[in-house]
């Protein structure tokens, strides 16, 4: 079965939440993006997958409009994203847990939470409590300092923060680094619970065999390029894919 | 007894000083949790504060309240001008590796001294380097019996003064959107970036709050002292700088502690040695910490690139 073309064509029947056309990121004389193009459909589970330093975090942040891009496009809903400033990007309903979290770590749980709820400010003790609900963990540690939680807490009030601005899109930055087996488990499985509940998920992991699981469409990054791409199964399916990324 | 009761006073002096600092240390330390930079304008915002203050009292001649308004927006409107002048234009990078340089702190460094020295010989060059005097009817000089102890009016304002904007400014960071956003970027700025804060406005909310502070301190020291002069803003920046890097650089209760005990000690200071070695006093005290409690009394080991 071939892999499908990175510029599908053929589907303009199904709605595009994120099209990505031709993202160039360059720092100083380094081209990190060489022109990135992908797409997330609405209501699915989108993987990027690569290995360490090829440009997955560079992506997220141009996305987030933390980084400035050198070239190319970004339509979110309809809308040109193409470097907005990153307040007006999570206002449009894109909103990211980034890599290392960012957390506020001496602030409590519930202004993290606030804070994320920030730009959307009418049902925010609504949402909240719906967020408390999908991370019950959280509830117990509602008035503690963010940075006393673990790991795994840090990265569940991370989602549930970038959660709290109601994103038609999540972007999630290797939510499995430094987390043991159990509680990854536990996150990709909340992330078909959240994008059931209407949020579309692009995602970033070197835990290719965790996100392949969950996701619907794949994409393979190598050196700031796209280099391979597919649905999910197919992707996992592929010698190329089953040797470099999931240990043969 | 006398002696017991000449003390007293001189802590009530310390600390009417005292709470002069922290004002200003204030102003400090918001800026320096928002940007990781120092604001060697900061002292000229005080002197600009006193000036604005005297000059609606010469030309206006209104009721003492409502020349803190009036210092209060002259403040923050120097705030927000210091801002766009000298840190602005260096926070086009935004890349990570320019944040964290070095080089790019330094840079916006010089810049607000550079800015400050430019603001005191605009006021050198308006107002002359000579201290101007304050009407009599506006100063705070006015004796007034407390007990067996005699507080100068100026003192009872400053009190005053600096109660209220310290719980404003407790509940403008802790109650308020606003605030929430100061905490915030101070916290983690790129954190604020990822939840939507315009970091941009925040920082520019944040100098426009730090230097009403200030400002205000300025006038009331004038109107304290009956004496403003373009370099008065330069002892009192020295010693809220000393404060804060004695609270820890970014804490607001530990600055304010801190001020408040360098206004004393100064006061007291001045009963055993003559007034000139009371800067010593200063120094030392930001010596002993800095040997004894390198993060600061009140620090908590804050990440530092």
């Amino acid at each position: 079965m071939p892999l499908d073309a990175v510029t599908d064509t053929t589907t303009t029947a199904v709605r595009r939440i994120l099209e990505v056309r031709d993202l160039k990121v360059r720092m100083g004389s380094q081209e990190i993006l060489r022109g990135v193009s992908l797409d997330v459909r609405e209501g699915s589970i989108v993987a990027v997958l690569g290995a360490n330093g090829v440009g997955k975090t560079s992506l997220m942040r141009a996305l987030s409009g933390i980084y400035r891009t050198t070239g190319g496009t970004t339509v979110f809903a309809g809308q040109d994203l193409t470097n907005s400033p990153s307040h007006a990007v999570v206002k449009l309903g894109l909103a990211q847990a980034p890599e290392g979290r960012q957390i506020f770590g001496t602030m409590t749980v519930r202004e993290n939470l606030l804070l994320g709820g920030r730009v959307r400010s009418q049902d925010r003790a609504a949402r909240m409590e719906a967020m408390l609900e999908l991370f019950p963990r959280l509830r117990e540690r509602l008035s503690q300092k963010a940075g006393s939680l673990s790991g795994g807490e840090q990265q569940m009030l991370c989602i549930a923060r970038a959660l709290m601005s109601k994103p038609r899109l999540l972007l999630l930055d290797e939510p499995s680094l430094g987390l043991a087996p159990m509680v990854v488990k536990q996150i990709f499985d909340l992330l078909v619970q959240i994008r059931s509940e209407g949020t579309s998920i692009l995602l970033v992991e070197q835990n290719a065999r965790a996100a392949l699981r969950v996701a619907d469409h794949a994409y393979v990054m190598e050196a700031g390029r796209v280099t391979l791409s597919g649905n999910a199964a197919e992707l996992a399916a592929d010698p190329r894919v089953q040797a470099a990324y999931l240990g043969g | 007894m006398i002696f017991d009761i000449f003390l007293l006073q001189q802590v009530i002096n310390g600390l009417s000083i005292g709470f002069v600092y922290a004002l200003m240390a204030i102003g400090f330390t918001l800026i320096f949790g928002v940007l990781n930079v120092v604001n060697f304008a900061h002292g000229e915002v005080y002197t600009i504060g006193a000036f604005i203050g005297l000059m609606v009292i010469t030309a206006l001649a209104p009721p003492l309240v409502a020349v803190v308004p009036l210092v209060l927006a002259a403040g923050a409107l120097s705030g927000v001008g210091l801002e766009r002048l000298a840190f602005r234009p260096f926070r086009r990078f935004t890349d990570e590796a320019s944040q964290k340089s070095r080089a790019m702190r330094e840079a916006t460094l010089l810049s607000s001294l550079a800015v400050s020295i430019i603001a005191r010989e605009i006021m050198m060059h308006l107002f002359g380097g000579d201290m101007q005097g304050v009407p009599s009817d506006y100063l705070l000089q006015r004796p007034v019996a407390i007990g067996p102890i005699m507080v100068a009016t100026g003192s009872l304002v400053i009190f005053a003064t600096s109660a209220v904007m310290l719980g404003a400014l407790q509940f403008l960071l802790y109650r308020t959107q606003t605030g929430l956003g100061i905490r915030a970027v101070s916290n983690n700025q790129l954190g604020a970036r990822y939840v939507g804060i315009d970091t941009d406005r925040t920082i520019v909310t944040t100098f426009a709050v730090g230097s009403m502070l200030g400002a205000t301190a300025g006038i009331l020291v004038g109107l304290y002292d009956g004496a403003i002069s373009p370099h008065m803003g330069f002892a009192p920046g020295v010693k809220a700088f000393v404060a804060m890097v004695m609270g820890g650089l970014s804490s607001i209760p530990g600055a304010v502690a801190c001020a408040l005990l360098l206004g004393v000690s100064e006061s007291i200071a001045t009963e055993f040695l003559s007034s000139g070695w009371k800067d010593l006093i200063t120094y030392s005290l930001l010596v002993i910490t800095l040997v004894f409690f390198p993060q600061g009394i009140f620090g908590h080991g804050r990440e530092r690139a």
